[in-house]
């Protein structure tokens, strides 16, 4: 399957990716819109710093998925082709993803009390993270084996 | 035909099915329950009990589930014991049922304690779907609530029925609320977020006796004061069934006993789930964490080896994730040593009820604690089950803007996605 990778020396932290992410995943996917609504999703990528680098933080889709395995309500699954399926309608907000992910890769939304984690745009097939990367730090290809 | 036996319907048992079956097509599984209903996600009875969810969502997998994967479900099939000499299971009816293969996913009971009027009605342990429903059916004519104990399962079943408009009041021995998973700082941010909502916690104080002439009337404490209530709930944790290993020469702790690939001590045994007692690499000794996460890994484990696939299990941790009105925790491992040797890092803010405990030994994670800003704890449990020295980011462990990639020359996976 397709994964998003990240080319760490290309990254400038501009945080376009987080601005996409956001935007792509509001109810009106327009950015005036959603500034103007205030209801901006929050970004399932993150980008921190560490030693003078950023570094982009997103679901992974591990095979081993400690986050499915965690999950209380059956709102997580895993599949070999699509990744980590995420139920939004099913999740309580107990967090036992977030207690699961090694990699800090599950957010926690406040406001709806639900668990935010990257669906790699399955809507349009096109993560916007990817897309939107003026540097091009972002790749969407086929897993390395 | 090779018949593989699961004891238990739920996390462990379900998942060993499903993946036992993924790996042999031809296998007879059968799944004998205790209970009287489908497999369901055992840890949503308390947003049930709050109405936060309908029942239909309980549903873990579907009857659809059994019969597509040629799993045969024996409901209110209750085992008794274990005949390993003649590899049987002797059920309560006395019938007997076969096995090439066991998986012991019986999980655990609530443990009730010892007092008069505790068979009463109206007293529930919180564990089950049945004591949900139960709880429920009493809602509109109860007026109060008593909850024993003041941990985990206690505290969901008061903020459920606190949520249905109840008067909840929790009894509890020890000094504070919740002190298995948190420490007193903590502790006490909850005990706080308890009693504005309107929850009295009265602490020091145990139940002494059950009152009532069938149906539970009151309580009445240690101290002599008696509390009208008609619904009880007994949280005072909840104790592996290992009562039907009696007398099979498996070997059990507190738990039955399994080694790295989740078998007993007879090779044709395996236990899964709140029963299985595995090697915890926090404690660093077997231990039992009955929890949903580790159920289902065990349940994964247990069936790659009866599969063929040899693979160890890496260990139970306890760990728990939580909210209450509004607040949410998570915690895991040593929260509260209760030696020399560990060391604790925490941060403070007040104002906006943020909490954040590490504690280490020797400069590896041992425990965590993070109130109200709970994301990236999952690094530190990565962390603190591979034991890595943390110690070159030991000054950021507790940052706001902590992060993964702080941690990934600590080299705890190969990194494949940063080019």
């Amino acid at each position: 399957m397709k994964k998003l990778y990240y080319d760490v020396k290309k990254c400038t932290g501009c945080k376009t990716c987080e601005i996409s992410c956001a935007v792509g995943h509001s109810p009106s996917q327009d950015l005036v819109t959603v500034i103007l609504e205030g209801n901006a999703a929050l970004p399932s990528v993150k980008v921190y710093g560490a030693e003078g680098l950023n570094f982009l933080v997103a679901c992974r889709q591990c095979k081993d998925h400690p986050c499915v395995n965690a999950c209380i309500a059956s709102s997580l699954s895993y599949d070999t082709e699509k990744g980590i399926i995420f139920d939004k309608e099913k999740c309580v907000g107990c967090w036992m993803c977030i207690m699961a992910c090694p990699y800090g890769a599950v957010r926690h939304d406040r406001r709806d009390a639900k668990s935010v984690r990257c669906d790699l745009c399955r809507d349009i097939n096109d993560p916007r993270c990817a897309k939107s990367c003026p540097t091009k730090a972002i790749l969407y290809m086929e897993e390395k084996k | 035909m090779k018949h593989i036996l699961i004891i238990g319907n739920s996390a462990a048992g379900i998942t060993a099915a499903e993946n036992i079956r993924k790996a042999d097509k031809s296998a007879k599984i059968t799944i004998l329950s205790s209970e009287d209903y489908t497999g369901y996600n055992r840890c949503l009875i308390s947003y049930l009990l709050a109405g936060d969810i309908k029942e239909d969502k309980l549903i873990y997998r579907s009857k659809s589930f059994y019969a597509d994967n040629l799993i045969t479900l024996q409901l209110n099939k209750k085992a008794a014991r274990i005949d390993p000499k003649k590899n049987q299971v002797v059920l309560e009816d006395k019938s007997r049922v076969d096995y090439d293969i066991l998986i012991l996913a019986n999980g655990a009971s609530p443990k009730f304690p010892e007092i008069k009027g505790i068979q009463k009605s109206g007293v529930f342990g919180f564990r089950t779907i049945r004591d949900a429903l139960g709880m429920l059916e009493l809602v509109p004519i109860a007026h109060t609530a008593c909850i024993l104990g003041g941990g985990l399962i206690g505290l969901k079943a008061a903020y459920g029925l606190k949520k249905k408009g109840l008067d909840v009041k929790v009894v509890v021995k020890s000094s504070q609320i919740l002190s298995q998973v948190l420490d007193k700082y903590a502790s006490e941010m909850f005990k706080r977020r308890f009693t504005e909502n309107g929850v009295e916690i009265i602490s020091g104080s145990d139940c002494g006796e059950v009152i009532g002439n069938g149906d539970a009337k009151a309580i009445k404490l240690d101290s002599g004061k008696v509390i009208a209530c008609s619904l009880v709930v007994v949280g005072k944790g909840v104790k592996p069934n290992i009562g039907l290993l009696e007398g099979s020469g498996i070997q059990c702790d507190e738990g039955a006993l399994v080694n790295e690939y989740m078998r007993t001590n007879i090779a044709n045994i395996y236990a899964a789930g709140d029963i299985a007692q595995t090697y915890d690499p926090i404690l660093e000794r077997p231990a039992v964490n009955a929890l949903w996460p580790n159920a289902i890994e065990q349940g994964m484990a247990a069936a790659q080896n009866i599969s063929g696939e040899k693979k160890a299990y890496a260990g139970s941790v306890g760990m728990n994730s939580v909210q209450f009105f509004g607040l949410p925790v998570i915690s895991f491992g040593i929260t509260r040593p209760l030696n020399e040797g560990y060391e604790e890092l925490s941060s403070r803010d007040i104002t906006n009820d943020i909490y954040k405990k590490i504690v280490l030994k020797d400069n590896i994670v041992k425990g965590a604690i993070f109130v109200n800003r709970i994301e990236n704890i999952g690094i530190l449990l990565k962390l603190a089950r591979l034991k890595i020295d943390v110690g070159p980011i030991k000054d950021k462990l507790l940052r706001p803007d902590f992060n993964f990639a702080l941690t990934r020359d600590l080299a705890y996976d190969k990194e494949e996605f940063y080019l």
